[in-house]
């Protein structure tokens, strides 16, 4: 006992002096055996762990991407590389003429003028009326509260299907019964009353998530704007917005994409709005008619995809570019928001 | 003290109409937007619904849309399970994998915010009529991105990885199961975005103390995930659990909506909705049951 106690006094004394590899041997030396099988299993994992964790990475990485580079690998190829066996990957004939015609197809530019203002502006309202319930139900404490926060719980469950035909008769005969009654069907409307009342796409996902959001913030910042005199509405608008500033923006980034990306509800409302998302959807029949000037023109499908693929790529083309610029906010908002708790 | 206390009720009340007052938007929309169509909708499903030029025909019928969506209905029982069973399997698949992901991706290594940009990618598609057409369902070409993938893929590689490392005997049972999920690598990967990024969420709300500690008392791996990363991301499994459900109504592959979808284009309502009422019903029912067991089950572990 005694031995080792002076040992290790030495090797105390002798630590400044040696080298760091002789340090680290003496260190072994006094190691255990359990220790030592420890130490080595765990260089052994260290060492093949990366090359294992990189090839699984590349390898789903690559069941992510594929569709992506074949979107691209098609959209800048002649149709005629369709048929044309040898090519698989690389276009034999490069060409932007396809993304072109599919534009024209599309008549993508004015799509897209409209898709992006009806999305931003459905998006900014849906993301305010959402912080606004939510901050209701996180904060405030009133009789039926658990009632109306189960109506939230089953507004994330309940699937849109269920509900938009009857809701396809409420906008179609709106107003009060036996009063008055207009026909909001094709009108934008269809998209903004429910948004702006927080009944949107996802609207009950959103709500929840500001709630979770708000449930966490520190109770101190209200009581200090309380006692300055400020109401609850001015004190959620000048304390609780500015402080909930990148959870807002993750929220809205995710709202523009959910309404970019629907095409269930906007093909229930409208049926002359042009969005990016339903030309997406009916491109095959835009094609013939407005690039060959006949709906009933053959095309050949194994050509036909060249279209398709290109109508893809666009379609996606601003969301890729959103995401590529903003991608810090996608995801470390979500993490900060806290969504679940 | 008395004064204090008489002041404090009027308080909590006023306090209390605020909290109308910031849902009452809500509300409204609601009512409108979700309540009435929702009854509506349970409503047609027990009805048979007419389309006339200006209105909707109601009559009574009693249950006879379920029996014939059940009984009669030369498609949906067939689509109903199908569907269920896929559900059944593809949600505990997709939170494991996503559970995996998200402990690779939490750890340390270069190309790391690439590895994760790609991996968060299906979430800002996955939602749109562009998975649709990647997804497989080019109506009439019958050549898929997904498809094409999927052969390229699975049986002869999985095969022949089997042959190479001497197995043979394996029973056909097994040998199915592992093509059905090589098969599906595609939707699974595809549909675990959100997933990933909330378990990542969880995994970085891990005390680093506590790392330190399993790493002092020399854990391994194994062990260190199921002592420890294991009960930090239970809370999130249920959260991940319930979307991934609701996530799989919108799924275009989903052959119970597009039934429904189908029929509404028909103009048949009522069946349509008792379609859309059975599904949802056993879905509610089974998300129920888990949420049930789960919580019990954090219960104890807390305890």
């Amino acid at each position: 006992m005694a031995d080792t106690a002076q040992a290790v006094v030495k090797s105390a004394d002798e630590i400044g002096t040696l080298s760091k590899k002789e340090r680290k041997k003496l260190h072994m030396q006094k190691m255990t055996k359990e220790e030592l099988a420890y130490l080595r299993r765990k260089s052994v994992t260290d060492k093949v762990w990366p090359f294992f964790r990189a090839f699984i990475l590349i390898g789903l990485g690559f069941v992510i991407m594929y569709p992506l580079i074949y979107m691209v690998s098609c959209a800048f190829r002649e149709r005629g590389d369709m048929s044309d066996p040898t090519v698989m990957w690389i276009p034999r004939h490069l060409t932007l003429d396809i993304i072109r015609e599919t534009v024209q197809a599309m008549d993508f530019w004015n799509t897209l003028k409209t898709t992006l203002v009806l999305n931003i502006g459905c998006s900014v309202v849906q993301v305010f009326s959402c912080a606004l319930t939510g901050y209701g139900f996180a904060r405030f404490s009133f009789r039926g509260k658990k009632l109306l926060f189960v109506i939230v719980i089953m507004m994330i469950l309940v699937p849109t299907q269920v509900i938009s035909l009857p809701l396809y008769s409420q906008f179609r005969y709106f107003g009060i019964k036996g009063l008055f009654s207009i026909n909001l069907i094709d009108s934008k409307l269809t998209m903004y009353l429910p948004a702006i009342t927080g009944n949107g796409i996802r609207s009950g996902l959103m709500i929840l998530i500001f709630r979770q959001f708000f449930r966490g913030m520190p109770k101190e910042l209200e009581d200090a704007a309380y006692i300055d005199g400020c109401g609850p509405f001015m004190t959620f608008i000048r304390v609780m917005i500015p402080n909930a500033a990148s959870s807002f923006l993750t929220v809205f980034l995710f709202s523009v994409v959910w309404y970019w990306n629907d095409y269930y509800v906007s093909t229930t409302f409208f049926t002359n709005t042009r969005t990016v998302a339903l030309m997406l959807t009916n491109l095959d029949s835009e094609l013939k008619l407005r690039l060959f000037n006949n709906i009933s023109a053959n095309i050949n499908p194994r050509e036909a995809i060249v279209w398709k693929e290109a109508g893809c790529l666009i379609c996606i083309a601003p969301l890729l570019l959103m995401y590529v610029l903003l991608q810090k906010h996608f995801t470390e908002g979500i993490e900060r928001s806290g969504i679940v708790g | 003290m008395s004064s204090k206390k008489a002041r404090k009720l009027p308080y909590q009340r006023r306090k209390a109409l605020y909290g109308y007052g910031f849902i009452s938007l809500w509300l409204v929309g609601t009512v409108i937007f979700f309540l009435i169509p929702l009854i509506q909708s349970l409503r047609y499903s027990f009805c048979e619904v007419k389309v006339n030029p200006g209105s909707l025909e109601t009559e009574f019928a009693g249950l006879k849309k379920y029996i014939y969506a059940l009984n009669e209905d030369q498609y949906y029982t067939e689509y109903l399970s199908s569907t269920l069973l896929e559900t059944l399997w593809k949600t505990p698949l997709i939170l494991i994998f996503s559970l995996f992901i998200a402990v690779i991706l939490n750890q340390k290594f270069r190309g790391r915010t690439f590895a994760r940009a790609v991996f968060f990618l299906p979430v800002i598609i996955a939602t749109g009529p562009v998975f649709k057409i990647i997804s497989g369902d080019m109506s009439k070409t019958g050549n898929t991105g997904a498809q094409r993938f999927s052969t390229m893929f699975s049986t002869d590689l999985i095969g022949e990885l089997m042959e190479f490392l001497g197995i043979y005997g394996l029973s056909d049972k097994m040998n199915t199961m592992i093509s059905a999920v090589a098969d599906n690598i595609f939707g699974i990967v595809w549909s675990s975005g959100i997933q990933i990024i909330l378990f990542l969420a969880a995994l970085q709300n891990i005390p680093s103390s506590a790392r330190e500690a399993a790493e002092v008392e020399g854990a391994t791996a194994w062990e260190y995930f199921w002592k420890i990363t294991f009960p930090y991301v239970t809370p999130f499994i249920l959260a991940n659990f319930i979307y991934t459900v609701i996530d799989s109504f919108t799924s275009p592959m989903n052959q119970v909506m597009n039934r429904i979808l189908e029929l509404k284009s028909q103009w048949d309502f009522g069946e349509a909705s008792a379609m859309a009422w059975i599904y949802f019903a056993i879905v509610l029912a089974a998300i129920g049951i888990v949420t049930f067991i789960v919580n019990k089950f954090v219960y104890y572990e807390v305890d």
